[in-house]
């Protein structure tokens, strides 16, 4: 092979990378820097076994950094199975304090119930108390915060869809979408694609469409006190 | 006459493949990526966090 036909190859090579980089980012639900801001990708310095597929490396820090890929594939998932389920039959946890107010804006542009705080023993599994509630799925935003719901789902037989980062286990979770659960602009990111998500799925939401409600309505909001210390 | 005998087919888990007992807690769901497949996953398969792969889409969770 010549110089040139080398060249051309080379360039064919670097032509055809660019275009298929490309139509990768193009499937993202979100731009790759948007997704990249909200740091949905950010782990922890701890890995477990469970999500070492979802892990694409290692910062020289220690940090582990999750695949955005995989997170978009599984928020793809995620929102079909949760299109399958009646709105009303539909739960989500949230224990953590930075993840309740995007719980809280999915639940309302879902139509799901949202259970924000502290979860009360027996709200799924005691058939006597009466403010119980019988779901057919329920969310959680991390499976350590949410460990009471996640057992309760397990002894009702409710499948459960979590939100891990690279420090959970997958003990009574059904199906997982690997993310950064600690963030607050990460969470409010990925309830807002879950949502938009869900919503196309049913197809209440035209395919090229975004929801009235903006990613900056699921963040939580932080008070001046917080902000100042 | 001899009298027939009474078989009752136990559901499997799609994990590990044994039989669920009735009254276990066990889950069942559509396939979260094809939605035509029911997965069951057995008390154990669960508590462990085992992997269960969809025989027709392939998908493999959790």
């Amino acid at each position: 092979m010549s110089l040139t036909e080398k060249d051309k190859e080379e360039a064919r090579k670097e032509k055809f990378e660019e275009e298929t980089s490309a139509s990768a980012e193009e499937e993202l639900l979100l731009p790759r820097d948007t997704l990249l801001s909200a740091g949905i990708h950010i782990g922890t310095r701890m890995k477990t076994k469970d999500m070492e597929q979802f892990i694409y490396r290692v910062r020289p820090d220690g940090l582990f950094v999750l695949d955005v890929k995989k997170t978009d594939e599984r928020i793809r998932v995620a929102a079909k199975f949760l299109a399958r389920f009646e709105p009303s039959r539909i739960a989500a946890a949230a224990a953590r304090l930075y993840a309740q107010e995007p719980v809280k804006k999915f639940c309302e542009a879902v139509g799901a119930t949202p259970i924000v705080g502290r979860f009360i023993p027996g709200l799924l599994s005691n058939p006597l108390y009466p403010n119980r509630i019988e779901p057919n799925v329920l969310i959680v935003s991390d499976p350590r915060a949410d460990s009471q719901a996640v057992r309760e789902a397990a002894s009702v037989g409710v499948p459960v869809v979590a939100l891990c980062s690279t420090d959970n286990d997958f003990s009574g979770v059904d199906l997982v979408i690997p993310t950064n659960n600690k963030g607050r602009r990460a969470l409010a990111v990925i309830y807002w694609l879950l949502a938009r998500q869900v919503l196309r799925e049913r197809e209440e939401l035209p395919p090229d469409k975004d929801m009235p409600l903006t990613i900056e309505d699921f963040e939580a909001k932080i008070s001046k006190e917080e902000e100042e210390s | 006459m001899a009298e027939k005998a009474a078989t009752i087919t136990l559901v499997t888990c799609t994990s590990c493949g044994k039989p669920i007992p009735p009254g276990a807690e066990a889950t069942k769901f559509l396939c979260p990526n094809c939605g035509e497949i029911l997965i069951r996953r057995c008390t154990k398969c669960r508590k462990f966090g085992r992997q269960y792969k969809c025989p027709k889409c392939g998908f493999i969770g959790p």
